[in-house]
Parts: C-alpha cells; structure tokens; sequence
C-alpha cells in the first residue's frame, strides 16, 4: 500500500505538468493574435509578435521632405526635418542613400546626392540637405537607415474592425443582428428538445426505441445536404429569407443534438423520484414542469451553450438563409469576411476581429461554464 | 425582464438593419471630364421609380464600395432602388440561391467558367439583342470578350450571356524606379532585354526576382499565370486556345517547354529570393514585400494589376512602385499579347431595372466613373483614359487597350479539376522540384481525361 501512496505525488506532478502545458498551447496562440490585433499589417509581416514587446533594430526606407519646402541660407539651399514621425523614438546607427549600400555611413558624415547637393543625418533621425542651387523635382530623397526602435502599438484596427466605413454599417449592427438570430435560435430549440426528451425518457409509448434511434441517426446527417430543399420550402411558404427562416433553420440542424443530449441526462434521473410524483397524483405536465426542468437545469445550460457558440460562429446558415442580395441583413462573422477584402490576407483585421467576436461568447461561457462539464458527463457517465 | 430584453435587442437590430449601406455620388452632376451628356440621355430615356434591382457580386470591402458609388449614379439616373451585396463565397452561394430561386437580379462573376455552368442548367438570361455586337465593335480586342461571354444553353444552343466589367491586366512586372536608378538599370523593353536585365542583377549581386505561390486552398495559382503568360509569349495565339480547350494535349512537347520556361525564370536560386524549391511556401500576398526591403530582397515582381494591395501602406504608385510591360520575345514576332481576367455581368432574375443597368454598363459614363476609382481597368475604347485615378492605372488601361492579342486566363477556362486543381498542384510539384516538367504535364493530361 504504501508504494501506491509514494507514486502519488509524481502522478500528481505529471498531471499538473500536462495541465500547465495544455493551458500554455492554448493560450499562446491566443496572446499572439491579442499582440497582432494592435499591430499594423507591415509590423506583423515585418517581424513576429513576440518580438513586438522590445525595441528592435530594423532596416528600415525613410524619405527627406520634399524640395518645395527648401529655404535659402545665404548662398546655399537647405531642407531640415527630421525622418522619423513626432511620436516615434529611434537611434540611427547607419544610414544610405542608395540601395546598393544601405549602410554607407555612420550618423553625422555626409553623403554627396547624385542629383547634386549633399545629405547630413544625425543618429536622431534629423537631417539636413544643403545645395548650391535649388532643389529640383517633386519628391524627397530616399534615406536607408538602421535604427533601433522602441516598440509602437496601435489601436487603428479595432477602430476601423468597429466603426469603419459609413457608420451604418459598422460592426454594431452587425452585433444586434447577431443577436437576433442568436438568442432566438438558442431558445426555441431548447424548449422543443425539452419536451421531447421527456417523452422519449419517461413516458411509454410504441416505438419509442425506433424514434429515439431515428434522433441518434439524424445527429449523422450533415446539414449542407438540406440546405437547398429546405430554402426552397422556405421560399414556397413564403417565409423566403429572413430572420425566421434562420431562427428555424438554426432550430431543426440544432435539434438531434440537443434531443439526444437532454434525454439521456433526463433518463439518468432517479425513477423513485417520478414514480412517487405519480403516486402523488400529479400530471406529466406538472412532473416536467415542477421535477424534470429543475432537476435538468445543468444539461440544459450545457446545450445552450454549444447552441449559442454554434449560432454565433456560424456564417454558412446565415449567408443561406439570411443574407439577400438586399443587402439588408448581416450577420458578424459576415461583416467579417467583408473586411477582410475580396483577397484575404489582412491578418491585423483577422486578430483583430476574433478577439471582436469572441468578446460575448467568453462572457456566456464563463458565467454558465460550471454546467457544462457536469451536464456532459451526466448525460454519458452514469 | 430578460424577454424585455431580448424584444430590446430585437428591435434594435431590425431598426439598424433598415438603414442601408450606400454608394455616394462621387462627382456633382456636370463636374469633370466624365460623358456628362451620355448621362443624361441614358436618364431621360430611362424611369425606373418604384423599381427594385439586386446585385450580387465578389468584391468586398474598397472594391464593394466602388462599385456601390457606381450604382448610386444607377439609382440617380432612373430612380430605382438598388443594393450590392458582396460575398467571398459567392461560387457556392448564387448555385444554392439559383437552384432555390432566390436569385439577385444580377450576378457578377469571377470567372467565365461558373457563369457557363449556371448558363447550362438555365440560370442565365441571355442578353439583349445586339448587346455581342455591341462589344465587338466598342471594347479592344472585342471579339475575344464576345467568345468569352458566350455559353451553351440548356438546349445547347449557344447564346451571349457574360457581359465583362472590370478586367485586370496580369502581364505586369513590378518594379521600384528608384532602385532602378540607384543600380542604374534600364526598363527592358523585349524578352531578351529582361533576360539579361536579371543576368545583370545576378552579376552585381541582387536577386531580380520574389516569386510566392502560396494563397491557401488556391496555392500554385501564381504559377499558372506565369505559365500562361510565357506560352503566349513563346506560341501563337492559336496554339494557346488549343491548349485551353485541351485540342492540344497538356503533355504536348510545346507545353513541357514552356514548363520548363517558367522553370527557367523561377528555378533558379540565383534569380529568386530563398531556396528556388521554396517558392511554394511564400505567400504571394507577402512576396512583393520583398521590393521594399532595406536594401531590397529582389528587384521585380511579376504580377497582376491589383497586387498594389499588398504593398506597404503608404506607397505611392507610379513613383514609390511602378510597372513594366512583361515583354514579349523581338525574335518570335507574336505582337503584344496581353493576358488576364476579369469579371462578367449577367442576368440572373429578369425585370426592367436589370436590363436599364445592362445598358448603363455600356455607357462611357459607367466605365469612366469607375475608372476614376482605384483599381478598375476596362477595354472600353469609348471612356476617356483621362479618368483614370493615376497614371498606373492608365497605363495599365493603355497596355489593354493596345493589346494585339487579349487571352483570359486560361486555368479559368479550363475544367474546374484541372484549372483550379490539378494546374496547380502540378506547379507546386513542379516548383518545389518533385516532378520535372514532363511529369507534372502528363498528369495534368491524365485528369483532364478523367474530366471530361
């Protein structure tokens, strides 16, 4: 016995390790698009997130002001400016003026131009282009610098992920539209699977079993098979598209499971319980009502909360079912995808938008999620 | 409590989700150099108060709002009341929406490919009388826009259906002037000239070229353009659309060379950015970045027109990056061919506001409006390339206009299986040195057998 209680311990050690590693291949990814969401596209295709927390020394092209803003000093042309923006902070340690040589000179030497004129620039950033006669052409010259920066963060793509474009048509209505198509689309299934999974547990009639196998072999059957008859019905009866045909779209692909989630948890309930209530001469519907919802509260948050994260993430039923060519309705994953641009690729409005999206679901699950494992196991573990 | 809640929340939505999204009318009626006059006999002769249009199309974001500033000239002109809507998937959903007869009025297409398959099963309303002439007469290259727009029908007989707005060039090199400058190179002007351009860059010890074929589910994509480019600039136009229409076999000893043309420009670690077996890897979203390097990671970037939307943020067009014509070979004589893309108008759900709009897209003033925006090219010889946003863009139009010979991209005319298949997955085996080009040719061959 005490070998079993001297293994404890390193046991214990292993699984705290394997927690603390599972926690850490989680949440890394996750601080990584947190760090990206307030980064800008060149930043995040420049250099990886991790490195955005310390200053880093970059190559980087900066450009002198253009020759219209040139005064004369006496006999000489001069531009003075600085190359890097009021709130940026940076030490030059080597500069150019021509791709070839990136690293020509150390700040303070000059560089003669090739247009004619020369170039000073100080480790500040500062410069200073001096010339005999004026300036010619339009634009600054080209300075190739590598400066050391301190890290810079922005708050521009929740800015434009939130309230881009015409207001209108930013991301809060784009919520409240989620919305309506979420809340409902949780709450109507619930209530049928309710009472179905009651009848199927406790109440007998003839082919009872069969119904219950047709439920567990519908959970099979994967919904883009239906999604065309069942638009055309919709169109038939006149709901057409629309937050209804969603809310019943969303209803029936979300019924299997919930069905056969609450009636196993409702079987697994004690049958002295609902034996002696109808003794006691209460009705079925009472038994439901005052017993089995009580007793079944944790498998119903447990469901409710894969329903509403299935209805908040999904963009496959509502561009189906909801999105015309109106252009009226959206949904936010939709909104998403139409920020993103016709190619892709923009990763800053990517992270950005994720951590957007997932700000309400974080919310329900962490205020129901002490259900959720205890009504999972309940319906499986007896 | 909570059901008040709930009501709240939805009556919010439904309050929210009546206030549209909507173009703006860009220019005051009568400013700038637009056919003010085309305008307004195309609104005289049309009143559609009262009328609804639906337009479903792939651009989203910038591009959506271009087009949206278009419609609302639509809306200006005959009062009716219409709305875009954008969708990155919209291959999937015009199918679910056409076969369960909710379709938009309007559907504009990506590629020729799609709309043939939807004109088959008689989704497609053919358009009005006159309207292929028309192109033939008033867009560059006309006659290749009117074969590209014309489909079989249910009943197999062939009708004009596909109407082109918004084409891109993709025989583009890109290119930064002031590198150019500061090495002292010249923009070559022929094949030959680019070919000793980056022997050139090679002996001063640059890398002329980023390549990047990677773009998720479509990787390889990039590649297939280059191909296509080379085999007009090596094989008569002819040759090409036997090949597109797979006449010539893939694996025909033509093909392989121009295979292994491409291989010449991109299988070379001297002339590429990383490992030549890499180039798979690379993002071709990300691979034009290599030009803005300090000091530049390569020096040219074949790619097509829209690709400035990947730059950096900031740069300016024409003077921060330009582009060159991907030139042609002086020795073979085959003209100027121009490939590219680009995407078709069709009628999906008759009514009289769809075909009024059918007929604004054939106005200079549509084309012009649109030109006037950023990143819209068009053939039509009737819109003054003065309203072009920039000089990019109008010498991008010019190169269009100009073409001797206009190809669309041919892994969109070819069978989904193998122009968004096996294309690109071969030219990913291919590039990343799996498979030689002989191979890679005969398997291609062998899908599209299976195919057919």
């Amino acid at each position: 016995m005490s070998d079993i209680a001297g293994t404890k311990p390193a046991l214990r050690w292993v699984v705290q390790a394997s927690v603390v590693l599972l926690v850490a291949l989680w949440v890394i990814p996750t601080v990584g698009l947190l760090v990206s969401s307030f980064r800008t596209a060149d930043q995040i295709s420049g250099s990886g997130w991790w490195r955005s927390m310390f200053p880093s020394e970059q190559n980087l092209t900066l450009r002198s002001a253009a020759p219209e803003t040139q005064v004369q000093q006496g006999d000489l042309y001069v531009i003075e400016g600085t190359l890097f923006d009021d709130d940026q902070q940076a030490a030059i340690s080597r500069w150019g003026i021509s791709a070839r040589e990136v690293d020509a000179y150390a700040p303070g030497e000059t560089a003669e131009l090739r247009r004619g004129g020369t170039i000073t620039v100080d480790a500040d950033g500062t410069y200073r282009m001096e010339n005999a006669e004026e300036f010619s052409g339009n634009r600054g010259v080209r300075v190739f610098v590598t400066a050391t920066q301190s890290p810079e963060f922005t708050l521009d793509n929740y800015r434009k992920v939130l309230f881009s474009s015409s207001g209108d048509d930013s991301m809060g209505r784009a919520f409240f539209s989620t919305l309506t198509v979420t809340i409902p689309a949780t709450i109507i299934p619930i209530l049928v699977a309710a009472f179905a999974a009651y009848a199927l547990a406790w109440m007998e009639f003839p082919g009872r079993a069969l119904l219950i196998a047709a439920v567990v072999g519908l959970l099979v059957v994967p919904l883009q098979l239906a999604l065309i008859p069942l638009l055309k019905f919709h169109l038939n009866i006149g709901i057409g598209k629309g937050y209804l045909g969603v809310w019943l779209a969303h209803t029936g692909f979300g019924m299997p499971l919930a069905i056969y989630l609450l009636r196993n948890y409702m079987a697994g309930l004690p049958r002295d319980l609902i034996e002696n209530a109808r003794v006691d001469g209460a009705t079925e519907f009472q038994i439901f009502t005052k017993l089995i919802l009580p007793l079944s509260f944790p498998a119903l948050a447990s469901f409710a909360i894969f329903q509403f994260l299935w209805t908040w993430n999904d963009l496959l039923v509502a561009k189906v079912f909801l999105i015309d060519a109106t252009g009226q309705t959206t949904v936010m994953t939709n909104r998403i995808v139409e920020l993103l641009g016709t190619r892709g690729g923009n990763w800053e409005i990517l992270a950005t938008a994720a951590f957007v999206s997932i700000a309400v679901p974080l919310v329900v699950f962490f205020a129901m999620q002490k259900y959720l494992v205890r009504g999972l196991l309940a319906g499986s573990v007896k | 409590m909570k059901h008040s809640l709930y009501a709240g929340a939805a009556a919010i939505a439904l309050m929210a989700g009546s206030v549209q999204a909507q173009g703006e009318l860009l220019h005051a009626v009568g400013d700038g150099s637009f056919d003010w006059d085309g305008f307004q006999a195309f609104a005289d002769a049309h009143d559609l108060s009262g009328e609804s249009l639906t337009i479903f199309g792939p651009w989203l974001a910038g591009e959506g709002q271009s087009f949206e500033n278009l419609v609302a000239y639509f809306d200006e002109a005959t009062g009716a009341d219409s709305s875009y809507v954008g969708s990155d998937s919209l291959e999937q959903q015009i199918l679910i929406d056409a076969a369960a007869g909710s379709a938009p009025n309007l559907t504009v297409f990506p590629q020729p490919g799609l709309a043939a398959n939807m004109a088959k099963n008689g989704y497609l309303t053919p358009l009005a009388e006159g309207s292929a002439d028309w192109i033939k007469d008033n867009f560059a290259a006309g006659q290749s826009w009117v074969d590209l727009g014309t489909f079989e029908n249910a009943e197999g007989n062939r009708d004009f259906y596909g109407f082109f707005f918004n084409v891109n060039v993709k025989s583009l090199v890109w290119y930064i002037p002031e590198n150019f400058e500061d090495f002292g190179y010249e923009v070559p002007q022929t094949m030959e000239d680019f070919k000793a351009l980056m022997e050139q860059m090679v002996a001063d010890g640059e890398t002329p070229l980023c390549v990047g074929l990677a773009s998720g589910g479509a990787t390889g994509w990039p590649a297939t353009d280059w191909v296509e480019d080379l085999m007009l600039r090596t094989q008569p136009p002819e040759v090409y659309d036997q090949w597109v229409s797979n006449e010539m076999k893939f694996d025909d000893p033509r093909v392989i060379e121009v295979i292994e043309e491409y291989g010449s420009f991109t299988r070379n670690d001297d002339y590429v950015v990383g490992d030549a077996d890499d180039t798979a890897a690379i993002d071709f979203r990300d691979s034009p970045k290599g030009l803005f390097d300090s000091p530049p990671a390569c020096m040219m970037h074949r790619q097509a027109s829209f690709i400035p939307a990947y730059f950096p943020e900031g740069t300016e067009l024409g003077v921060d990056a330009d582009f060159f014509y991907f030139p042609a070979y002086a020795e073979k004589d085959l003209g100027t061919p121009v490939l590219g893309a680009g995407t078709l108008f069709t009628v999906t759900n008759p009514n009289p506001a769809a075909e009024a709009f059918m007929e604004f897209l054939q106005t200079p003033f549509a084309h012009e409006i649109m030109m006037s925006q950023d990143g819209f090219l068009t053939p039509h010889l009737g819109a003054n390339p003065e309203n072009y946003a920039n000089d990019t863009q109008r010498g991008q139009g010019e190169i269009l206009t100009n073409a001797t010979t206009f190809r669309f991209d041919g892994s969109d005319l070819m069978p989904g299986a193998v122009g968004a298949g096996t294309f690109w997955t071969g030219m990913v085996d291919y590039s990343s040195g799996a498979k030689d080009a002989a191979t890679v040719a005969g398997e291609i061959q062998s899908s599209w057998d299976a195919a057919k």
